[in-house]
């Protein structure tokens, strides 16, 4: 098999999966015009990016082929599809209506200290040798991992992008909350790069009913030390990359400078 | 126009009026003075640090040269480069922080007046250190790096490497405290009005400094700490004879050192950004990018140490993500770059010397940067690493960024400090003679990489064009030499007798420029009003300024002890965090001989002593609760309470040690032993200085009526007491409980 055959074939179609970008996509023509609006860019950016981690052809690597791919989706259901889907929500001002009957879900998602634990444990408890292992050789526990990653990355996003305004994080709030889970995260990142023993042993010796091994082990280069490298890697840098975007978005609140009109300054 | 804002009041040496005579500059707690005599103490290293940079010059200024020998030449390389990193460039970007930060953010001083002074007599108590090793048997030689093993025992006999060890220990504590101090003022004492998307940049530069260095000074700190256990203790951290990794030193030297060059490069862009808009007569272009790039330079530099060590051969995968990962710190690099070129452009530019040394700096860091962006790429790094190109990269960075920048902001702010001017007559030939040496002497040394001449060699052969740029080198490094002595001459005189330059020379318009030169010890009898990024052009233009300036947003309010002690606990988080990673990188894996984890340790009794510890934190947090309720006697016993319960914990480690050395695992004994007295002794030692400061504050308690003040210094001990038992739960778990999991 060679590069474009797998990058051609490989796409599954999950019943699952398609109902979850199915519903999204049937609210967002649902509730066009309707308040709270959603915004179309971005939410389709996160379909686009949902199909490609679960659906094509890096879904299927991820399922007990390469440590990598794995990682990839890994990283995309946590750090790329929760933030662009809550960057769909139209953000509203003002406090919340006094009266309302908040949900015991809307409460622990206003407690920062849960919502960190919980953005971090998706990237340290799914890596625990039984865990990952469990989730790269069943399907059910597959499914299982794929949507608790989706729901804790959102419950990780939510108190610096909720849609409600007011109830984000301050700016230096904001700041500290990202900048020490992307401290967590790069530990592990760098834990899983330099450890010699192999944290998914399943991976180590996949069972190839694709056929694609020979290609991914002699065609790409990527041995098993090799496949745990890049994925400790991936986790390390581009993951700290999308933390230190959102930082940089903290930044660009706390430095705002309300406008004002100046006559433009001659030498005095 | 609102009304003026009261000038708050700091509770240490209100209204002492200002003493004289040299013992005042001793005791001295004005942050003023402590930046003077920061700035005067870099100068005397600066001399000393140059006239070894002569001296290798001179010695490399021929083939085949004999002024100095191959080992005087290693201690010479290694002196300069501790010397201008850690006793030059650090206290010099702190001595101008510590002058100008409490005045331009409208302070009477900074949060810990007491604090600062000890930073600073750290300082020249940790150059003395380094130096007092030439007389107890030879400076150290194994580089500014100090690579393990080099510097162990087997290679590095001599007590040089020791003192090297202990004077960067100090300074490292010292430059802790003061970044600290820096956080703490920056956040809690901002005149009204002055919000963090307004305060100057260099104001904003040495807080995002600041924070790397609480961060980055520790993995140094504790990188050292287990060469010196090694050394001292005869253990193996980084001594491949012990089963130690050759190269454990060097990704722990890298997670310090690249942030550190940041650390150096920072605070001088601030000056620039200081600098540039001033004597171009336009406000700095992109205030928010410039401000907003320092922090992704600063999480950058974190990510990327191991593109200082692609020749030690890491893997293809790990390379090409450094790569990457390294050149993209080009992105908020440039933007600052093209900021600074866009405020000069269409400004009306006064060529002082402080603009001549900023522009000088826009070009020669320019190409520092670029020569930096060569080395990120692998396949270039194997080439010249290790050669004069390195040499000459990492000195238009350090010379064209820092010095250049240094040297703008001495020129700058030299008027606020003295009350005169720096001779602008001799400042021009300085500038130039300055300009012209630096570029001849490094100027050439890339080629000489190129030709392949490596770094750090005593002498080389007379190989084609070696000799004739090794002399052009040389004779600019005199010029350089000649120029700083203008500079000192400068200094000396215009301090006497320069011209008086009175409050606002420059027209420039941060706070530091509406009081007088010098200012008066309480710096501001009246604070101006703050409506945005510039009062003092607000102040001048009413008009423009006044009418539709928006109320300064809301911004949260600190609690300058409770911001203290975070900032110190982030810092002590780094620290273990190496100590823990160690552990685990020599004990988390099978096949070790001698005694392990699992053999010889007792974990139901510690789990005893752990329980005591544990519970003793919920004891302190009953106290802090006693204490709100004004019970100061159900304090004061929850408190003894909490003492003896951390006391049980000590004598149970001790008794825990004794057990071991009984039964013969002492800290030389192999790797588990080494990893395992260094992190849980280190720990002790922290239960230790806790347990000295609740009994203090048991004192205090005791001695005195219960004051708010009392509450604050339990609950921040509080915190600290909190934090290590957290430590200690995290150790137990990875030592005492995995082995059986």
């Amino acid at each position: 098999m060679t590069t474009r055959e797998l990058l051609l074939s490989c796409w599954q179609l999950d019943p699952i999966a398609l109902a979850v970008v199915a519903a999204t996509c049937a609210a967002l023509v649902a509730t066009r015009g309707r308040r709270p609006a959603l915004r179309a860019l971005p939410l389709g950016l996160a379909i686009v990016v949902l199909v490609v981690a679960l659906l094509s052809p890096v879904g299927r690597l991820a399922d007990g082929y390469l440590f990598s791919a794995h990682m990839l989706q890994h990283l995309l259901l946590v750090l790329v599809v929760p933030p662009l889907a809550l960057l769909g929500l139209q953000p509203i001002e003002g406090d919340a209506p006094k009266r309302a009957r908040t949900s015991t879900v809307l409460k622990l998602l206003a407690l920062p200290l849960v919502t960190w634990a919980l953005g971090v444990g998706a990237m340290w408890l799914w890596h625990a040798p039984t865990l990952c292992n469990a989730a790269s050789s069943s399907p059910l526990v597959h499914r299982l991992q794929e949507l608790s990653l989706l729901a804790m990355g959102a419950a990780f996003w939510w108190p610096v992008m909720a849609p409600r305004v007011s109830a984000r994080l301050s700016p230096l709030g904001g700041i500290a909350y990202l900048f020490t889970a992307c401290t967590a995260c790069t530990l592990l990142g760098i834990l899983i790069t330099f450890s010699p023993v192999q944290v998914c042993s399943v991976f180590a010796h996949p069972v190839d009913s694709l056929g694609v091994m020979p290609l991914l082990r002699d065609g790409w280069g990527l041995t098993p030390e090799r496949d745990q490298q890049v994925g400790g890697l991936l986790m390390w840098v581009p993951a700290c990359l999308v933390y230190g975007a959102g930082i940089m978005a903290q930044l660009a609140r706390l430095l705002h400078e309300p406008p004002r009109t100046l006559a433009p300054e001659e030498a005095s | 126009m609102s009304a003026v804002a009261p000038i708050e009041h700091a509770t240490e040496h209100a209204g002492h009026d200002e003493a004289r005579g040299a013992f005042s500059w001793v005791a001295t707690v004005d942050h003023k003075r402590i930046g003077i005599l920061y700035l005067v103490t870099a100068l005397v290293f600066f001399v000393i640090g140059g006239c070894e940079a002569l001296l290798m010059r001179l010695q490399l200024a021929r083939p085949g040269s004999t002024l100095v020998g191959p080992d005087t030449f290693n201690q010479l390389f290694t002196m300069h480069g501790t010397t201008m990193i850690f006793l030059v460039a650090m206290p010099t970007l702190v001595g101008f922080g510590n002058y100008v930060i409490p005045l331009m953010i409208g302070a009477r001083d900074m949060a810990f007046p007491r604090l600062n002074a000890m930073s600073y007599w750290l300082f020249p108590f940790g150059g003395f250190l380094l130096h007092f090793s030439i007389l107890a048997g030879g400076a150290p030689s194994g580089g500014w790096f100090g690579y393990a093993p080099l510097t162990e025992t087997p290679f590095s006999s001599s007590p040089g490497t020791d003192y090297w060890i202990l004077a960067l220990l100090v300074l490292g504590v010292g430059s802790v405290a003061t970044a600290i101090n820096f956080i703490a003022t920056i956040l809690t004492l901002r005149a009204p009005g002055m919000t963090l998307g307004r305060v100057p940049l260099f104001v904003w530069m040495t807080f995002v400094t600041s924070i790397l260095v609480i961060l980055a000074l520790p993995v140094l700190n504790a990188s050292i700490v287990m060469l010196l256990v090694d050394r001292q203790l005869d253990a193996h951290f980084f001594l491949a004879s012990g089963g130690g990794n050759t190269l454990l030193w060097q990704h722990f030297f890298w997670t310090f050192g690249h942030p550190e060059v940041y650390i150096l490069a920072l605070p001088a862009f601030g000056m620039i950004s200081e600098v540039i808009p001033v004597f171009s007569r336009k406000p700095i272009f992109g205030h928010e990018f410039v401000a907003a790039s320092t922090v992704a330079i600063a999480i950058l530099s974190f990510g990327v140490w191991a593109h200082h060590m692609f020749a030690t051969g890491l893997g293809r995968a790990t390379d090409m993500f450094f790569v990457a990962g390294s050149m993209l710190i080009a992105v908020p690099t440039g933007v600052k770059i093209f900021n600074w070129v866009a405020t000069m452009w269409g400004g009306s530019i006064r060529f002082t010397t402080s603009m001549l040394f900023a522009t000088a700096f826009l070009i020669e860091f320019v190409i520092g940067g670029l020569s930096g962006i060569t080395f990120a790429a692998a396949p270039i790094d194997w080439q010249m690493t290790d050669t004069y190109y390195v040499v000459a990269h990492f000195h238009y960075v350090a010379i064209g960024g820092t010095v250049f920048g240094v040297l703008a902001g001495l020129y700058y702010w030299f008027p606020k400090m003295s009350g005169r001017f720096l001779s602008e007559r001799l400042g021009k030939p300085t500038f130039w003679l300055m300009v012209l040496g630096f570029n001849m002497t490094f100027f050439v040394q890339h080629f000489l990489g190129i030709l392949g001449m490596p770094r750090r060699v005593f002498t080389y052969p007379d190989l084609p064009y070696w000799a004739s740029l090794n002399m052009i080198s040389t004779v600019g490094a005199v010029m350089m030499g000649v120029a700083s002595l203008m500079l000192v001459v400068n200094i000396l005189i215009s301090a006497r007798s320069g011209k008086v330059a009175g409050d606002n020379p420059w027209d420039a318009w941060t706070l530091e420029w509406a009081t007088t030169s010098p200012p008066p010890h309480d710096n501001f009898s009246q604070v101006p009003p703050i409506h945005g990024r510039r009062p003092l052009w607000d102040l001048a233009h009413p008009a423009a300024a006044g009418a539709k300036a928006p109320a300064a947003p809301k911004e949260r309010t600190f609690d300058k002890g409770a911001v203290a002690v975070w900032s110190f606990i982030a810092s002590e988080a780094g620290f273990f965090l190496i100590l823990i990673i160690a552990y685990v990188f020599y004990n988390f894996r099978s096949g070790v001989a001698g005694p392990s984890a699992a053999s010889v340790l007792d974990v139901p009794k510690t789990a005893g002593f752990t329980v005591c510890l544990f519970v003793s934190s919920m004891t302190l947090w009953i106290a802090e609760k006693r204490l709100d309720k004004k019970d100061v006697t159900g304090a004061t016993i929850w408190l003894a309470l909490t003492l003896v319960l951390g006391g049980i914990f000590i004598v149970g480690q001790g008794s825990e040690y004794l057990g071991l050395y009984h039964r013969g695992v002492g800290v030389a004994t192999n790797l588990f032993a080494t990893t395992f007295f260094t992190l849980t002794g280190f720990h002790g030692l922290h239960v230790t200085v806790g347990l000295f400061a609740l009994a203090i504050a048991l004192g205090l308690m005791r001695a005195r009526d219960f004051t708010p003040r009392s509450a604050r210094l339990l609950r921040s001990i509080g915190l600290y007491w909190h934090f290590v038992d957290v430590v200690w739960l995290v150790v137990f778990t990875i030592v005492y409980l995995r082995p059986h999991a």
